[in-house]
């Protein structure tokens, strides 16, 4: 590949932006470095950026305020990656709530830093999400189920909650922001993998099959994910965004 | 615990019930009830009283009237009259006494000298007793004629009237009504006050004590709640340091991992990643304990549990880590998933640092509380220590919590959860080696899925 991916990281603790900076860029990324929303801006307009690594605690405009912004105006199709404080699930939440892609808690070491910003690079380049919306609504709706996918979790027309696991999320994830398209094992391996830490080592058709199941999705009917024979599978129920839970 | 011999109780009311309320309920009841009787009792006498009084005064100027008019009658007139003369207690009988005993009572003896008394001692009486019970006597006198007169007297009481027992009926409920009323006055706020001390959270959750009510229990919900509002002024001051603290450490210790990580590697980059790691940990388990004790929950929804630990053992697989789901009972609870899934992770993390595997169950117990087990094979927790281990920084003397890097806090953390959702966070050493870690959860709002 020719392109050399453009990063822009906005923290106002100048170590850390130069020795992350430092970092990304000895592993072949171009990098830009701001120090508050201001400078942020200059950059996203002056230079074509590919993803946006942010620092959520920032004096005067913080992360995610900076993040919505950056949702609700013209760059609204930059990646973002946060850097948050917290390892609490509640700040997760908040943090893709305000629209970012992911996320990597402080103290975060560069290689997992790494690693969640290529995967995020990775998602959003091979296979753009049909729903662009889904990802600033809160409930997706198909079939008999709503995803709830802030709180990750299924929701039954009861309103009782079936939490899923990560890899599940991720991939039911992929199947709704793609309903009825033939994804392949490949894409979908590619498109759900964890975070590093994680040893993913499920294939795919274990995953899917776990899927099903959650769903309630009798491997016979096959009413939610179909199996195309030798090319992969396909999300066959209509998708509804709903927005917030009721 | 339960090994402690419970102390030898120095009285010897055991029969009285234990709670306040009971026996004071007793004690009025029996001493009013008491005292009603008594004065029943003196009314009764008086009455009785009253009535011979009446009955004397009567027949003292009756009888001689009487007497007089029936000597003279013609003996053919005389049986005419008797019905005339007769009286409650009294009727004259124109023959001669019945053979009876001589008198036994003293009243009769009285009765006898009073009718002699009034008669001016000009008859001569002959008392006989009849009957004992009910008592009866008789006097015979001779009438001027020869003709036998007999004075049959039944001493009786007044009748009482009809409703009088059912108004002392009514008379005795009531004030058993009163009583009780005012027991439960005087308890009802002791109640309340013992279960407000008891849910008392000195993380400053639990709700104040309403201060009204009778001056005394005012007095001591107003301190209780002075007492509450100081303890977690206090908590909360701490858990803020502490909150701070950590916090503020973060961003040095990311510019600490950034500049380590820059180093080449080698075996000194190696220990200072580990030893920056265990920072890291202790710093996020900080806040995290410290938010444990004031934890916004957010909206509650119905969880499925089975759903819940399924995926929570799942992730853990996905990582490689040795977690197996056990049996799950299908049930669905009212909770906040967020809270209860750091919980159970942080049971399952103190299990795979101690014993290197975790095994995760749900079941519903006899009492009906929902449980959820993490149990493991590892040494488990000496009798001893199985409260201590529930308090932040504590690590067993003999832990490998070094190596494991445990940081004393994940159990605190749990713990705190648990009673954020108004459950109990028990651990327990099991038959065959190992710990169980119970959530206990209360299964009011817990509701059985449709089946399938």
């Amino acid at each position: 590949m020719s392109h050399t991916d453009h990063i822009l990281v906005v923290d106002d603790d100048r170590d850390i932006r130069q020795m992350v900076g430092d970092y990304l860029r000895k592993n072949g990324l171009r990098v830009s470095l701001a120090a508050d929303g201001r400078e942020m801006k200059a950059a996203l307009d002056t230079s074509d950026v590919d993803l946006v690594v942010l620092d959520v605690m920032m004096p005067g405009e913080d992360g995610l305020t900076l993040c919505r912004n950056l949702r609700a105006g013209k760059h609204r199709a930059v990646p973002v990656v946060l850097l948050t404080a917290r390892d609490d699930e509640t700040d997760r939440i908040i943090g893709l709530e305000m629209g970012a892609d992911d996320y990597v808690t402080k103290p975060f070491s560069s290689r997992e830093l790494l690693a969640r910003i290529n995967a995020v690079i990775r998602r959003t380049r091979m296979l753009p999400p049909n729903l662009q919306v889904s990802e600033a609504a809160r409930l997706i709706a198909f079939g008999q189920w709503r995803l709830d996918t802030s709180s990750r979790h299924l929701l039954d027309e009861d309103g009782t909650a079936y939490p899923l696991s990560g890899a599940e999320f991720r991939l039911l994830r992929v199947f709704v922001d793609h309903p009825q398209r033939v994804l392949s094992r490949d894409q979908l391996l590619n498109l759900t993998q964890g975070r590093d830490a994680e040893l993913f080592d499920r294939s795919i058709d274990l995953l899917v099959s776990r899927l099903r199941q959650r769903l309630g999705d009798a491997a016979k009917e096959q009413a939610y994910i179909k199996t195309v024979r030798s090319e992969g599978y396909v999300f066959c129920q209509p998708v509804v965004l709903v927005g917030d839970p009721a | 615990m339960s090994t402690l011999a419970a102390p030898r109780r120095q009285w010897h009311w055991q029969w009285l019930p234990r709670t306040l309320g009971m026996r004071l309920l007793l004690i009025l009841a029996a001493g009013l009830l008491l005292a009603h009787a008594l004065s029943f009792a003196l009314l009764f006498y008086e009455r009785a009283m009253a009535t011979r009084g009446m009955m004397l005064a009567g027949m003292e100027q009756d009888v001689p009237l009487s007497v007089a008019l029936l000597e003279r009658l013609s003996p053919a007139e005389r049986a005419e009259w008797l019905p005339q003369l007769q009286r409650r207690t009294y009727r004259y009988l124109l023959r001669p006494a019945q053979a009876g005993t001589p008198l036994a009572s003293d009243r009769a003896r009285q009765v006898t000298a009073l009718i002699d008394r009034s008669l001016g001692h000009r008859y001569a009486l002959r008392p006989r007793a009849v009957s004992a019970r009910p008592e009866r006597y008789e006097v015979e006198l001779t009438l001027g004629d020869g003709q036998p007169l007999t004075l049959e007297v039944t001493p009786s009481l007044l009748p009482i009237a009809r409703w009088l027992p059912w108004v002392l009926a009514a008379q005795v409920a009531l004030l058993l009504a009163c009583v009780w009323l005012a027991v439960r006055l005087a308890t009802r706020p002791l109640v309340q006050l013992a279960d407000a001390a008891e849910r008392l959270d000195p993380a400053g959750a639990s709700v104040a004590m309403p201060q009204d009510g009778p001056l005394e229990v005012a007095q001591a919900a107003r301190a209780l709640n002075q007492l509450q509002a100081r303890v977690s002024a206090h908590v909360s001051e701490r858990m803020q340091i502490l909150a701070a603290i950590s916090h503020d450490l973060q961003t040095p210790i990311t510019r600490l991992r950034l500049r380590i990580e820059a180093m080449d590697e080698g075996d000194v980059q190696a220990r200072l990643l580990a030893d920056v790691g265990q920072l890291g940990q202790l710093v996020r388990e900080g806040i995290q304990y410290a938010r444990s004790a004031n934890v916004t929950l957010g909206p509650a929804v119905r969880l499925d549990l089975p759903a819940f630990l399924g995926s929570l053992v799942d992730d853990y697989q996905d990582m490689g880590k040795p977690v197996q789901l056990g049996a799950v009972a299908p049930v669905a609870l009212q909770t906040h998933p967020q809270v209860l899934r750091r919980i159970v992770q942080n049971l399952i993390d103190n299990a795979l640092a101690y014993a290197g595997n975790a095994e995760a169950s749900v079941r519903v117990d006899s009492a009906g509380m929902v449980c959820i087990d993490v149990l493991d094979n590892g040494p488990g927790i000496p009798e001893a220590s199985l409260d201590a281990v529930l308090q932040p920084f504590h690590r067993l003397e003999s832990s490998r919590g070094r190596d494991t890097g445990g940081t004393g806090l994940g159990l605190a953390i749990a713990q705190q959860l648990t009673q954020a959702l108004g459950g109990r966070l028990r651990l327990a050493n099991r038959d065959g080696g190992g710990l169980r870690a119970t959530v206990e959860l209360h299964a009011a709002n817990a509701v059985r899925p449709l089946a399938g």
